[in-house]
């Protein structure tokens, strides 16, 4: 009678007693281990899985990292331009060079070049090469310029717009010239890719959440008769969803290494293009690669989507099973 | 230990179990006989809450078990140490890690539990084939093994049904007696079967199903 003969105090006293912590985190430690070996019994099925979750996540953290990094681009363009201002014809050259050096004081204004009217027709004869039609004029038509390059920390549409705004409302400035327009479009493209990704990176979580969840259902359908023998000797809930939870935190976390180096390899692809494309706008923007926050938001984003799709999932689908 | 007042279960309006009425009292061990078809299978999955009463009240272990709520049901299990008329064995885990489940589930460290699942095993005399898968047992060593299972946790209540049905007269008369040594350390038995010749040999109570009504009682009370 050794396995009954023992009552539960004796038994108590033959091995001491474990606490409810210690046990909760041996128990959890047993399912990490078990979740994990049990990855490798289809390794082919699950590969397939984790690609699939790993495109879903790798197109919009793609877009993400290259919008978060265009609209940097965006800014280190626009610090190289300029807002041109031309001068009424009847200016003097002293006013010209007052106007000059007070916009210089401005806080919004970084810096501020001078062309006079005779400084614009030279540069103009030399550019234009109508050097001989324009010596043939008694008088000068062109006006005396100012060059104003904007603080940095006022390069935004709406600074410009009151900076441009304010220089027309001064004495002597016959007209404001600010190339906005492009960084207009540029801003409108941004807003619409960022929308676009946003949508997209919803809708392909929502298609995580789905693979997962189907995954687990075809897991748990695959292992019904374990889970009806184990509800039949009584074991909770929370022990039969458990290695379902971290089977799907194996496959955030897999899915989010397999995107990561989808990205990275991404990255190095299109290095090169990037690189022409910002150097014809005078930048030396580079896309870099994933930062260690990102990287770490990626798989912190993967692992909770799939253990929140397995959740979803194993919850009903294990009240679908009751022993008759 | 278990009591039934007035149970029913209707299966499609026809009664598995009809005003069926009994008290087996703590400690004791008694046997469910009746045709197939009787309800002894009903019965038992009532007191497991895999089935609820369409009227009546079950009450185990002085609780009442329609009180009990979904999340209470695997605690209520866990008292009671299950043999199943079909065994029930899960054929990739191995004859040990079957036999472990009910503490793995409770979680009980390794060396506890392996103690405690070879002293099962030990007693179903099961211990040397610990590590084969169920597969390649008898239908008779699956019968043990399921019943080394439902001893394992040592469990207030033990229900068994038809534990003996694919066992040779010898080895069931074994069987039996295995049971009754659970039975004289205090533990409650229920045995469903349709052995009437191993019953009428051994001097337990019966409860007699037939189409549902219990139609006798031998000894129930234990004169
Ligand atoms: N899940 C179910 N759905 C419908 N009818 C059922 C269900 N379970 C049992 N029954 C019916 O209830 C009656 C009693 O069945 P039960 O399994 O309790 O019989 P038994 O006494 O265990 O028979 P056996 O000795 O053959 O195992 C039978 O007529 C059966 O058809
Ligand atoms: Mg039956």
């Amino acid at each position: 009678m050794a396995l009954f003969s023992q009552t539960p105090t004796q038994n108590a006293s033959r091995t001491r007693p474990e606490s409810v912590s210690k046990r909760l985190v041996r128990e959890h430690k047993e399912v990490l281990m078990s979740s994990w070996k049990r990855l490798w019994k289809a390794p082919l099925a699950n590969l397939l899985t984790w690609l699939t979750l790993a495109i879903a996540l790798a197109l919009p953290a793609a877009l993400m990292l290259l919008l978060s990094q265009a609209s940097h681009l965006g800014q280190q363009v626009n610090q190289s331009s300029h807002i041109s201002v031309f001068l009424s014809l009847d200016t003097t050259h002293e006013q010209g060079l007052l106007l000059s050096t007070e916009l210089a004081k401005r806080t919004d204004i970084a810096n501020v070049s001078y062309l006079s009217a005779t400084q614009a027709l030279a540069e103009f004869k030399s550019s234009s090469g109508l050097e001989d039609i324009l010596s043939s004029l008694i008088e000068n038509p062109l006006p005396a310029t100012l060059l104003i390059e904007p603080t940095n920390s006022f390069l935004g549409p709406d600074a410009i717009d009151k900076l441009t705004q304010q220089l027309r409302e001064q004495d002597n400035i016959d007209q404001v010239l600010v190339d906005m327009a492009w960084l207009d479009r540029l801003q409108s493209i941004l807003a619409i890719s960022q929308r676009f990704t946003y949508s997209l990176a919803l809708l392909l979580a929502l298609g995580v959440l789905l693979v997962v969840g189907n995954t687990v259902r075809l897991h748990i359908e695959s292992r019904k008769e374990e889970i009806l023998v184990i509800k039949l000797v009584g074991g909770t809930d929370a022990y039969l969803r458990r290695p379902f939870l971290y089977a799907g935190f194996w496959t955030g976390l897999f899915s989010a290494i397999i995107a990561w180096i989808i990205l990275q390899l991404g990255v190095i692809y299109l290095h090169q293009p990037l690189l022409w494309l910002a150097q014809s706008y005078q930048s030396d923007w580079q896309l870099q690669g994933l930062s260690w926050m990102g990287s770490f938001c990626l798989i912190f984003t993967s692992c909770s989507l799939s253990v929140l799709g397995a959740g979803l999932t194993v919850r009903r689908q294990l009240n679908l099973i009751e022993p008759k | 230990m278990i009591s039934f007042e007035q149970v029913s279960k209707k299966y499609h309006e026809k009664n598995a179990l009809a005003n069926a009425s009994f008290h087996l009292q703590r400690g004791t061990m008694a046997f469910l006989t009746g045709h197939s078809g009787a309800g002894k299978s009903t019965l038992l999955k009532l007191i497991m809450l895999m089935a609820h009463p369409t009227s009546g009240k079950v009450i185990v272990d002085r609780q009442d078990l329609s009180q009990l709520n979904r999340a209470q049901v695997p605690a209520h299990r866990r008292k009671i140490g299950l043999v199943f008329q079909n065994h029930q064995l899960l054929m990739d885990y191995s004859v040990f890690d079957n036999v472990a489940l009910p503490l793995k589930i409770s979680g009980y460290n390794e060396r506890d539990s392996g103690r405690r699942v070879r002293a099962a095993l030990d007693k179903v005399g099961l211990l040397d084939k610990e590590r084969l898968s169920p597969q390649t047992l008898s239908s008779g060593e699956q019968q043990r093994i399921g019943i080394a299972r439902a001893i394992v946790n040592k469990p207030k209540l033990i229900l068994a049904d038809e534990p003996t049905g694919n066992l040779d007269p010898a080895l069931s008369a074994e069987i039996m007696r295995l049971f009754q040594q659970f039975n004289q350390v205090g533990v409650s038995v229920l045995i469903a079967s349709h052995d009437l010749e191993l019953i009428q040999r051994l001097p337990h109570p019966v409860i007699a199903l037939n189409q549902g009504r219990i139609s006798g009682s031998a000894s129930l009370m234990g004169h």
